[in-house]
C-alpha cells in the first residue's frame, strides 16, 4: 500500500516520497485551556466510574488522554468485579464513540422524525405532562430497563408526581424465577453464591459465566472454586451448551422443561439412602417417592447410572451449591422447577455454607428495581388495552425483545404521545413521537446500586470520563429533572442532576455512609474510588420448605422441538447488537461472527439432511425464522438454539438487518408461579429449505484431519501410564 | 535567437549549482551537539497559516525562552504538546497587549477557548515516536546544558529562532530516523518504533 516494496534497497525506500504522506497543515491540534497539573498530553489519566453494560454494577477505571476515553478497565477497589471487566464492558466505548448515535432532539411531524431543537422538544413535554397540561396520570407510563440509585429516584419521583404507577422495568436477561425462588426459600432474594466454599457446583442451566447473574463476580469466585486445594467439579444440566457448560466436568442435556424432576429424582435418591444432611420432613418425602429412578430417568431422558452419580457427589463433594438459570427458570415449570432444584441445597445443608446472606442497601428507594418480563407482559396488555396516552422509554427496546405476538409494535400505535430516551435509532426509539438523545454512560452522571451485592452494599458512582461528544446530547438525570421541574417547584434548587447527586450523596444520613472527612474530602473520595461504600442491612437466611407441585412440561406433536433462545455474554438481549468488537468477537461456542445460526444436533442433522451451513426453517405456532444450520453435539436432540440479539430491523449500520430474532416467534406462554415471560417454553419444529451457503465462522474445520494438535488418551491408558510412573 | 554554447551552458549550470549550495539563509547555522551525529535530510515545508502568526524568533531568539519553557511536556511524554492557553496568557495578561495578535489570543482565552492550531510536525500513526526518551538520551542522560536544548530539538525540527509559525525542515520519514539511530547507537529493531 505504501509502495516500498519493490522500491530498491530497504534504505531508499524508507526515502521514498510515498511515506512522506502526512499533509502539514491539515489536521488540528487544540490544546487544553487550562489543565489540571497531572494531565500532559500522551499519558493517560484514569478516571473511576461504573459500568452501565448490564446490570451487576461493575466498577470500571477509564483511561483518558487528550480528553478522550480510550480504555476501559475494571475497578480493582469493586467488591462486584475486583479489577475485572467482560468483553461488553470493553466494548462500552463503541457505544459511547458509535457512530449511529441520536445527535439531536427529534419529533414526529408528518409521520417523519424530524430534528426539532431542545426547548421546542421540552415545551412539547411541557404541553403533555406539566402542571398546566391537565394530563391524566394514571394513563402515563414509563419502560425502562433495570434502574437503580439516584436514576432510579428520579423516575419513581416523576412517577409520584404523574400519580402514575405504570412503570414498567422490563429486562429480557433476568434472575426473575431464581429471585422469587430464593426469596420464598431463603428468606433472601439475591443470595450470596459461595463458588469459592464450594466442591461441586450443580448448574442447572445457570450460565453463570456468560449471562446469569452478575457474571464477572461470579467468574472470579468460580476460578477460585476451581483453584482451591480440591479442585471443584462444575456439573452444567442445560439444553444448549453455554460457555459455562463447555467448562463443565460432567455435561448433561435434559429434557427441556425437565429439570425439576431431574432434581427431585436426584432428592430422593439422596434421602432413600440417607444422604441428607438435613432432615426432609415427611410429606415431603412422600412427594419426593414417585421420583424413583427409573420415573426420573423416562421424564428426563438421563439414565439412571447418572442421576445416582449426580447424588453421589452432591454427598461426597458437600458443601455444594446448586444453581438454576434461564433455560429452567423460563419454562412454565420455572418455579417450580427451581424450587425443586432449590431443594437440594437445603438438604444437603448448603445454606449457611456456600449460600448466604447478602447486604441490601439501607435506602429501599435506591436498590436495583430488576427488570424483568412479567412487565413486558403487563406493557403488552396496557398498550393493547389503550390505557396510555404517554409513554417514556429509556435503556431498554420491547419492540426488539418482545415477541410478535404480543403485538407491542402495533400497539404503541394507540399511545398519542411516545417519548424516548435513547442514544440509538433502535427500534423502540423509532416508534417514538419525540426522541431525547441522552449522553453516553462515559458522558454522564449516575449512581448504581447492583442487585447482587457480593461483599457488603455499595454504591457504584457514574462520572463522565470525556466531555459530551454531540453538543445536542444531555443527561438522563437533567432531563428527568426537567421534567419534574414541570411538576413541582421543589427541584427549582438543583441547577443540574450534578448539584441534585452532590447535595444528595453528601447529606446521606450517617445510617447509611460513616461520614469521614469534610464534604470536600468526601466528594473528592467519592470521584477517585467511585465506590461508595456503605452500611447495608444484612438479615441471617431463613430456609424454608415450600411444597413441591412440580409438573413435566407437556409434549407436543405438531411443534416436536424445543427453541432454544440463548442469550449470551456479548450480545446480551442484544442492546450490543450496534457494537462492532462484540460482532466481531465469535460466540464462545458455535465461534459464528456477525449473524444468526441455528444449532443443531448431529443425529438431528442427519435426520433432516443438513449440514453446517444449510438453511432451515424454525416454525413455532407464532412465526418463523431461518438460519443456517450449525451441527453440534453440545444440544439436546430434540432441541434447535437460536442465539438472541441479532436480527434487529434497526439499530444503526452494524446491528441493521443482520442475522434473525428468534424473540420474534416466541409463544405468549407463562412461567406459571411468578408471570414471567416462558422464553423457552416454545415448541417448534424445523425443516430444511434445501438453500446453503458458507457459514461464517472462526476455523473451518473441527477436526484434526489426522494432525492430532490434541492429543487425547483414555482413562485406563491415563491410569495405566501417567499414574504409575 | 540567442544561441548558448556548450561552454556557456557548462559556466551557467556551475553558477546556479554554486548559487543552490549557498546556505538558503544568511544567519549562522545552530551549532550541532558534539555528542549528536546530526540526522541527514531536509524538507521543503509547506506554509501553514496558523489562527495566531505565533512568532517562534522573537520567544526563542529575541526573549532567549527555553523551548521546554512551553512545550514542557516534550521530556516527560511521546508529546512535546502544544502550551495549553492558560501558559500564554500567564505572560501576556500583562506582556504586550496591545498587539493585534496579543488580542486576538486574549479574545480567545475569553471565550474560554483554545486556538485550532494546525498540525505541521506528524508521523503516521504506526509509528510510536516518544520525545521523553530523545530529550533523555541527548539532554539528561549526556550531560547536555539544558539552556541550549535548542540544538538537540532542532535537528529535527529546524531554527524555530528563524521562524514565525513553525514549518516542517526535515523529512521525519523512515530514512531520516533510521539513519539518526544508526549513527548514534538508536535501537534497530522493527517493533522499538512499530508497535
Amino acid at each position: 500500500m505504501l509502495g516500498w516494496g519493490g522500491a530498491g534497497t530497504a534504505l531508499a525506500g524508507c526515502d521514498m516520497p510515498t511515506t512522506v504522506t502526512l499533509e502539514e497543515g491539515k489536521e488540528e491540534v487544540v490544546s487544553y485551556l487550562m489543565p489540571e497539573e497531572y494531565v500532559i498530553p500522551g499519558i493517560g489519566v484514569w478516571y473511576a466510574s461504573t459500568c452501565t453494560q448490564c446490570e451487576a454494577g461493575c466498577g470500571l477505571h477509564g483511561r483518558v488522554r487528550e480528553g478522550r476515553v480510550l480504555k476501559l478497565e475494571g475497578s480493582p477497589d469493586s467488591p462486584i468485579n475486583h479489577g475485572n471487566t467482560c468483553m461488553m464492558g470493553q466494548a462500552g466505548l463503541q457505544h459511547h464513540y458509535n457512530p449511529d448515535r441520536v445527535t439531536t432532539p427529534m419529533m414526529r411531524k408528518n409521520g417523519t422524525l424530524q430534528a426539532v431543537s431542545w426547548e421546542d422538544a421540552m415545551s412539547a413535554l411541557e404541553k403533555r405532562i406539566g402542571s398546566a397540561s391537565g394530563v391524566d396520570g394514571k394513563r402515563v407510563g414509563m419502560v425502562t430497563g433495570t434502574v437503580s440509585g439516584h436514576q432510579s429516584v428520579l423516575v419513581s419521583e416523576l412517577m409520584d408526581q404523574l400519580g402514575s404507577r405504570n412503570h414498567y422495568v422490563h429486562e429480557l436477561v433476568n434472575t426473575s424465577v431464581w429471585r422469587a425462588v430464593c426469596r420464598d426459600m431463603l428468606g433472601d432474594e439475591t443470595p450470596k453464591l459461595n463458588f469459592n466454599k464450594a466442591n461441586l457446583v450443580m448448574s442447572f442451566g445457570a450460565d453463570f459465566m456468560g449471562a446469569w447473574g452478575s457474571p464477572v463476580n461470579n467468574m472470579g469466585e468460580y476460578a477460585k472454586f476451581r483453584k482451591g486445594s480440591e479442585r471443584g467439579t462444575l456439573v452444567q444440566i442445560e439444553p444448549k451448551m453455554t460457555m459455562t457448560g463447555a467448562n463443565a466436568d460432567l455435561w448433561l442435556p435434559a429434557n427441556p422443561g425437565s429439570e425439576g424432576a431431574l432434581a427431585l429424582g436426584i432428592a430422593n435418591f439422596i434421602i432413600e439412602r440417607g444422604w441428607n444432611s438435613v432432615d426432609v420432613p415427611s410429606r415431603v418425602r412422600n412427594t419426593l417417592k414417585q421420583y424413583n429412578l427409573a420415573a426420573v430417568e423416562k421424564v428426563t431422558g438421563i439414565d439412571e447410572e447418572k442421576i445416582m452419580r449426580m447424588a453421589s457427589l452432591l454427598s461426597e463433594r458437600a458443601p455444594s451449591l446448586v444453581l438454576a438459570g434461564a433455560s429452567v427458570e423460563n419454562q412454565e415449570n420455572g418455579y417450580d422447577s427451581v424450587a425443586a432444584i432449590m431443594l437440594l441445597n437445603l438438604i444437603m445443608g448448603n445454606v449457611g455454607q456456600t449460600l448466604e446472606p447478602t447486604a441490601k442497601f439501607a435506602e429501599e428507594s435506591m436498590r436495583a428495581k430488576q427488570g424483568n418480563t412479567k412487565d413486558l407482559l403487563l406493557l403488552a396488555k396496557a398498550l393493547n388495552g389503550k390505557k396510555l396516552d404517554v409513554l417514556f422509554t429509556y435503556n431498554t427496546n420491547p419492540v426488539f425483545t418482545a415477541p410478535d405476538v404480543l403485538q407491542i409494535k402495533s400497539g404503541l400505535a394507540n399511545v398519542g404521545f411516545k417519548v424516548a430516551f435513547s442514544m440509538f435509532p433502535d427500534e423502540t426509539t423509532l416508534m417514538a413521537d419525540l426522541v431525547l438523545p441522552i449522553n453516553s454512560a462515559m458522558e454522564d452522571w449516575g449512581t448504581h446500586v447492583a442487585a447482587y451485592q457480593p461483599d457488603g452494599a455499595v454504591m457504584g458512582f457514574q462520572q463522565p470520563l470525556m466531555e459530551p461528544l454531540n453538543k445536542e446530547t444531555r443527561g438522563f438525570g437533567d432531563v428527568m429533572l426537567s421534567l419534574l421541574k414541570m411538576r413541582s417547584k421543589d427541584y427549582a434548587k438543583f441547577e443540574d442532576y450534578y448539584s441534585y447527586l452532590q447535595t444528595s450523596l453528601l447529606n446521606m444520613p450517617s445510617s447509611i455512609v460513616a461520614s469521614n472527612g469534610s464534604k470536600e474530602e468526601t466528594w473528592n473520595g467519592i470521584l477517585q474510588s467511585g465506590i461508595i461504600k456503605t452500611k447495608g442491612v444484612t438479615k441471617p437466611l431463613t430456609p424454608k420448605l415450600v411444597d413441591m407441585r412440580y409438573k413435566p412440561s407437556a409434549g407436543n406433536s405438531e411443534y416436536p422441538m424445543h427453541l432454544v433462545p440463548t442469550a449470551k455474554m456479548g450480545m446480551w438481549d442484544g442492546r450490543h447488537a450496534n457494537i462492532p468488537w462484540i460482532q466481531e468477537a465469535p460466540d464462545q461456542i458455535a465461534k459464528v461472527v456477525w449473524g444468526s445460526w441455528a444449532e443443531l444436533h448431529p443425529k438431528k442433522a442427519a435426520e433432516l439432511g443438513v449440514k453446517n451451513g444449510d438453511y432451515i426453517r424454525v416454525t413455532s405456532a407464532s412465526g418463523s425464522v431461518e438460519a443456517q444450520v450449525y451441527v453440534h453435539k453440545g444440544i439436546h436432540p430434540d432441541a434447535v438454539a437460536v442465539p438472541v440479539g441479532q436480527g434487529h430491523e434497526d439499530f444503526g449500520r452494524y446491528a441493521k438487518g443482520r442475522g434473525v430474532n428468534p424473540l420474534k416467534i416466541l409463544n405468549p406462554l407463562m412461567e406459571k408461579r411468578t408471570g414471567e415471560l416462558a422464553t423457552y417454553a416454545t415448541r417448534v419444529k424445523v425443516t430444511n429449505i434445501h438453500k446453503t451457503a458458507a457459514l461464517v465462522k472462526m476455523g473451518s474445520s473441527e477436526s484434526q484431519v489426522g494432525r492430532r494438535f490434541v492429543r487425547t488418551v483414555t482413562a485406563s491408558a491415563y491410569q495405566r501410564t501417567e499414574r504409575e510412573s | 535567437m540567442k544561441i548558448v554554447t556548450l561552454k556557456q551552458l557548462i559556466s551557467m549550470s556551475l553558477f546556479a549549482l554554486a548559487v543552490a549550495m549557498l546556505p538558503a539563509t544568511s544567519f549562522a547555522e545552530l551549532p550541532v551537539p558534539s555528542h549528536i551525529t546530526p540526522p541527514v535530510g531536509e524538507h521543503k515545508g509547506e506554509d501553514v497559516p496558523q489562527p495566531i502568526e505565533f512568532p517562534h524568533n522573537r520567544h526563542v531568539k529575541d526573549m532567549k525562552i527555553n523551548c521546554m519553557y512551553c512545550h514542557t511536556y516534550a521530556r516527560r511524554s511521546k508529546v512535546a504538546g502544544i502550551p495549553p492557553t492558560s501558559k500564554c496568557m500567564g505572560c501576556h495578561k500583562m506582556i504586550a497587549t496591545d498587539k493585534p495578535r496579543i488580542k486576538k489570543l486574549t479574545e480567545y482565552w475569553e471565550k474560554g477557548e483554545s486556538p485550532r492550531w494546525k498540525k505541521v510536525h506528524d508521523v503516521p500513526d504506526y509509528v510510536h515516536f516518544t520525545h521523553e526518551k530523545h530529550i533523555r538520551k541527548f539532554v539528561f542522560n549526556a550531560d547536555f546544558p539544558v539552556e541550549d536544548v535548542q540544538q538537540v530539538c532542532g535537528l529535527c525540527h529546524g531554527e524555530l529562532r528563524e521562524m514565525t509559525v513553525a514549518n516542517k525542515k526535515k523529512p521525519l520519514n523512515m530514512g531520516f530516523c533510521q539513519r539518526c539511530h544508526q549513527a548514534n547507537g538508536g535501537p534497530g529493531d522493527c517493533w522499538k518504533c512499530h508497535k
